[in-house]
């Protein structure tokens, strides 16, 4: 079976075949594992491969809705997980050592929803660890290499699902984005990232980063797909206080096509400022100018507290992180090292031998803001930037149905390049911080390729309104009718 | 002990009455139960699991923190106190700091009649941790185990001002504060089995001006360690303030075995526990409807109780004081009174048969056979003197162990009441013939005769008659005999 | 604020978290930290006088559990992937725990 076939796709197509016994959700797999088999050894999207037990579902299903054509949303789909979020018997090691061989002994909401919406766990996919990254440079079990050029890195923290899906190894993933982990890494790979509403997906079986910033986001190469995903994981879970008490989006929140040209755009000028590479300027505002012509309406707005969202995040952030991470001591999951000489032995070496060095740096920039002496000069600082960051999207939002910024204010760039200064690689999240931290949803939308690198597009709308953020998306994609990333995956770049 | 200014306070914990854990929805009924059986991914800390509030673990700590007159906090806020250590599987514990569930509260109780008050500074609620074992056939080597049966459990935190100045006050106090808990029916309360635990912080001076280092003591495990340990350690500091040292702020246990506080060895540094608002847990605002219905629940407590008692009953205040400890005791006596308006002699036979009969099998007044109205009837029968006060204990021990009424009880042992006093007036004049001795001794003066004659006729008649009523016809009988 | 992080400070709180480095290693992490910390300096620019913190993002009531226990049949599972177990006890190096256990 050549997948090339599929390579536009959406779940529907997969769908319509399925009903008219032309494929088979087995037939679709193995034409998945042996993509995968092709291409991860270069690229390196997969931690796990699950490859018994999906066929041994595909074969279920197959079997339990013989000679049935309305299928479940999901039914028969591959679905790639990033490696925090917990599978039942499957591997999960948040791309850390420290979890090396843990399998969880229980699902993630999300993943209760996924099967029984029908669809299949191809996959764990490869991440920063503990989702603390914009590359994915920083797993113990190495990086991800982006499709488009495999010395690039996809983004992170969700590299392993963004190169995954675009390398068609799977038509859709599932990742998570704290400060833009799905965003960026989607838009480095040209594909669609959605970070929800904070509150609008489930984080029960989310292993955490940062509780109040953490949210579990759909990938996929169109955003139809993207919505049929989100429509399965959405909606209020009584095993998460913070899950909102709302029921799963449905496409009907999205509204119809004429109104898009009655919206108004607001063009934060704070993302369109000289750091920007030039090239995604240029991509992004040929886009622009033909929103405009099909009649949006464009103005400039100001979210004026955006240079100081950064640093209070890398304060927030990693404080809440390095209480989240202090579980991780060898007693009852995951490695252990030490111990001979008493119990403090086993936490320093376990710990010290188990986490990389960006998750130390958090883990101790963390607990130093909240230590005893600095609560107010840097938690307390951070929590109240927030507030004024959230202000600025309200303001915005009381004249502007949608925001549209840059992705990234680079390129993907290259492995190793933004690796000795961490303070470097903060910054390539700095269009997407923002939005996490006023808890807003955005979504990542490929617009356009430049030099053979795809440029992604960030739309953001104001809380619970994924509605209209999915309406406008749609529409870019439509517009912009570009083809679905199939890259031959080899040691030249090719676009 | 003069001139010796001591100060106390007290950091009580109580395991709630709920049936689920705090955060998840494990069962509490971990006493016996196999190791790390009753756990779940949430209160064994896996990654990715997330806490959910026990609705009722709420109620009970607002229902506690009412009852000590607290002022309530509008909002409900969790805090993360950050650790490590192997029984906190998260690496914090979930409680709360600036925000605790009330504040400014009153505790009231009695030392030898008088009435003391000691100030709460707050009450609030967290999850307990698990258990660790240092000895058993499991563990080979130098290895601790964990156990998280327990881990979760909610408990309430109590903790007083410094407004305790004697060992004695400290363990009244706690006793009053057991008591209380258990008439709330949030807590079982019981030092022993561990769903009450007591930390008390002590400071000795010998000028009232000076305050004293504030030394805190730990491992008290019974209401007289408490009070062991802390008089132990008002003595320690006071001999050590003469001699002319000084005190430092420490921590110090109790050990049970040599009777003594010894210094807890540690760091040195006060430990950073770097307390941040939970981000899994959201704020939420208490509704006014929620205090009132919960303040509804809660009953007349011991102190009130026993001041009504000794009022309504004329009960002094000792026997008040015992009766009000166990709130279904006191009702049970209130109950039998409402049948029998006797309240002293009701009082009495509680305080000594019923105790006794309840101890003998070590069970609570609820899984008595006897109820109120049987015990009234029981007393009717001694008041109207159909039978004596001795034959009435050995009645109702019959009574407690099978369940059958007094008459039942009678019937089957074949006691009758002896009504004729022709026959007794018969029993009476063969006891006085068959035992010249103690006539003759009686009327010599010797009184003791006359107990032993009332004694043969109370065997002869099988403990049937009335004493009162023997004790007047021997008279009659000796007196007209000269 | 303080712009100036020391030595000790940072070691303190390495050995909070329990992390424990060689002397080459803890230099670098000093010094990225020092430089991360550095830019929180911008922060003081904000007026920030009379903004109340936003610790959560929320909404009216959470979601609360009703008191009926649930019983969970993976606690086996935990056990047999634990580092090490004896019987039923996770087993880890003797705590002397009146030494240790922080108040």
């Amino acid at each position: 079976m050549n997948l090339e076939e599929f390579r536009n796709f959406t779940i529907q197509d997969y769908h319509a075949l399925f009903a008219r016994g032309e494929l088979s959700p087995s037939a679709l797999l193995e034409a998945f594992f042996q993509r995968i088999a092709e291409v991860d050894p270069l690229l390196h999207a997969f931690l796990f491969v699950n490859r018994e037990n999906a066929l041994e579902q595909a074969r279920r299903l197959e079997k339990e809705w013989k000679d049935r054509d309305v299928y479940p949303p999901l039914w028969g789909i591959p679905v790639a997980v990033k490696d925090n979020i917990c599978t039942l018997g499957i591997p999960t090691t948040c791309g850390s050592r420290i979890l090396e061989g843990f399998v969880p002994p229980y699902n993630a909401t999300v993943i209760e929803r996924l099967e029984r919406a029908g669809a299949i766990v191809i996959g764990k996919t490869n991440m920063d660890e503990f989702a603390m990254g914009s590359s994915t440079e920083n797993s113990a079990f190495g990086p991800t290499r982006n499709p488009f050029d495999l010395n690039r890195v996809p983004g992170g923290s969700s590299g392993g699902s963004a190169a995954a899906v675009a390398a068609f190894e799977t038509p859709v993933a599932l990742g998570s984005d704290t400060g833009g982990s799905v965003r960026q890494p989607a838009a480095f790979c040209g594909i669609v990232g959605l970070r929800p509403t904070y509150g609008r997906v489930s984080r029960y079986g989310l292993v955490s980063f940062a509780s109040s910033l953490d949210q579990i986001g759909p990938m996929a190469r169109t955003v139809e797909d993207a919505i049929a995903l989100f429509e399965v994981i959405s909606g209020k879970d009584e095993r998460d206080s913070t899950c909102a008490p709302y029921p799963p989006f449905s496409r009907e929140e999205i509204p119809p096509q004429e109104d898009i040209r009655t919206m108004r755009i607001g063009l934060p000028r704070e993302y369109f400022s000289e750091g920007v590479d030039p090239r995604i300027v240029k991509v992004i505002t040929a886009v622009l100018r033909e929103l405009e012509k099909e009649g949006l309406e464009l103005v400039e707005v100001s979210l004026p507290h955006t240079d100081y969202a950064l640093e209070a995040y890398y304060i927030v952030a990693p404080s809440e992180a390095s209480s989240n991470l202090a579980r991780y001591d060898g007693v009852l999951y995951g490695v252990r090292r030490g111990g001979d000489q008493g119990l403090q032995d086993m936490y320093f070496q376990t710990r010290s031998f188990g986490f990389g060095p960006e998750v130390k740096r958090r883990i101790l920039l963390g607990t130093y803001s909240l230590s005893s002496g600095y609560y107010d000069a840097y938690y307390l600082k951070g929590m109240k930037v927030r507030t004024l960051v959230r202000r600025d999207f309200e303001e915005a939002f009381a004249t502007c149905h949608l925001l549209v910024t840059p992705v990234s204010p680079v390129f993907p760039f290259f492995l190793g390049e933004r690796t000795e200064n961490p303070y470097e690689m903060y910054l390539a999240d700095v269009f997407t911080i923002p939005s996490a931290m006023a808890g807003v949803p955005s979504i990542a939308v490929n617009c356009g390729y430049e030099d053979g690198l795809p440029v992604g597009m960030q739309i953001i709308a104001g809380p619970f309104q994924e509605g209209v953020l999915f309406a406008l998306a749609r529409f870019v994609e439509r517009m912009l009718s570009l083809p679905l990333p199939f890259p031959k995956i080899g040691p030249e770049r090719r676009s | 002990m003069e001139n010796v200014y001591v100060t106390i306070g007290l950091e009580v914990h109580c395991q709630l009455l709920t049936r689920a854990k705090m955060f998840c929805r494990c069962s509490t009924d971990y006493i016996g139960k196999t190791p790390n059986t009753l756990v779940c991914p949430v209160c064994m800390g896996l990654p990715g699991a997330l806490p959910v509030l026990n609705r009722r673990a709420l109620e009970l700590a607002i229902k506690t923190a009412l009852a000590l007159q607290c002022e309530i906090l509008p909002e409900v806020v969790f805090h993360r106190k950050n650790y490590f250590y192997p029984d906190l599987p998260k690496g914090y514990q979930i409680s709360q700091y600036d925000f605790p569930i009330g504040v400014r509260g009153v505790l009231e109780f009695a030392l030898q009649g008088t009435k003391k008050r000691v100030r709460i500074r707050r009450v609030h609620v967290e999850e307990d941790a698990g258990k660790l074992i240092h000895e058993g056939p499991e563990l080979r080597g130098t290895v601790s185990g964990v156990d998280f049966n327990r881990a979760g459990i909610p408990l309430v935190e109590i903790v007083t001002e410094p407004d305790l100045h004697s060992p004695e006050e400290a363990k009244e106090c706690l006793v009053m504060l057991r008591n209380i808990v258990r008439y709330l029916e949030v807590s079982d309360g019981n030092m022993e089995e561990g769903s009450l635990r007591c930390d008390a912080n002590v400071s000795v001076s010998l000028s009232p001006e000076t305050p004293g280092a504030k030394v805190e003591i730990k491992n008290m495990n019974s209401f007289r360690s408490v009070f062991r340990a802390l008089s132990y350690e008002v003595e320690r500091q006071a001999e050590l303030l003469r001699a002319g040292k000084t005190l430092v702020q420490e921590t110090r246990h109790w050990d049970e075995v040599r009777q003594v506080t010894v210094p807890s060895r540690g760091k040195e540094e006060a430990e950073d526990y770097r307390y941040f608002p939970d981000p899994d847990l959201l704020p939420f605002r208490i509704a006014p409807a929620m205090l009132q219905e919960i303040q509804a629940t809660i009953p007349e407590l011991p102190l009130q109780k026993k001041e009504r008692f000794m009022r309504e009953y004329e009960l002094p205040e000792p026997e008040a004081y015992i009766l009000v400890q166990d709130r279904d005791l006191a009702e049970f006596f209130e109950a039998c009174v409402r049948e029998f308006p006797s309240p002293r002699a009701v009082c009495n036979f509680i305080l000594t048969e019923v105790l006794k009969n309840l101890n003998s099998l070590n069970i609570g007044i609820r899984e008595s056979k006897v109820t109120p109205s049987m015990l009234a009837e029981l007393l009717k029968m001694v008041e109207r003197k159909e039978i004596g006060i001795s034959l009435a204990k050995g009645i109702f021990e019959e009574m407690f162990r099978t369940g059958m009424g007094a008459r039942d009880v009678m019937l089957k042992k074949g006691i009758s009441f002896l009504t004729s006093e022709r026959d007794l007036e018969k029993v009476v004049r063969e006891v006085i013939e068959k035992n010249p001795q103690s006539v003759a001794d009686y009327l010599r003066g010797k009184e003791k005769a006359l107990h032993f004659l009332i004694g043969q006729v109370m065997r002869a008649t099988r403990g049937q008659a009335n004493p009162e009523v023997v004790k007047n016809l021997l008279l009659r009988e000796l007196s007209s005999g000269e | 604020m303080h712009a100036r992080v020391s030595f000790e400070e940072i070691r303190k709180i390495a050995h909070l978290a329990k992390l424990s480095f060689s002397e080459e290693e803890f230099a670098r992490f000093f010094q990225d930290i020092s430089d991360i910390i550095a830019h929180f300096e911008k922060l003081n620019e904000l007026q920030l006088e009379g903004v109340s913190p936003t610790s959560h993002i929320s909404w009216s009531e959470p979601p609360m559990n009703t008191d009926e226990p649930v019983e969970w049949q993976g606690s086996d599972l935990v056990l047999q992937h634990a580092p090490r177990v004896e019987g039923r006890y996770f087993i880890v190096p003797k705590v002397v725990e009146k030494e240790e256990k922080p108040s």
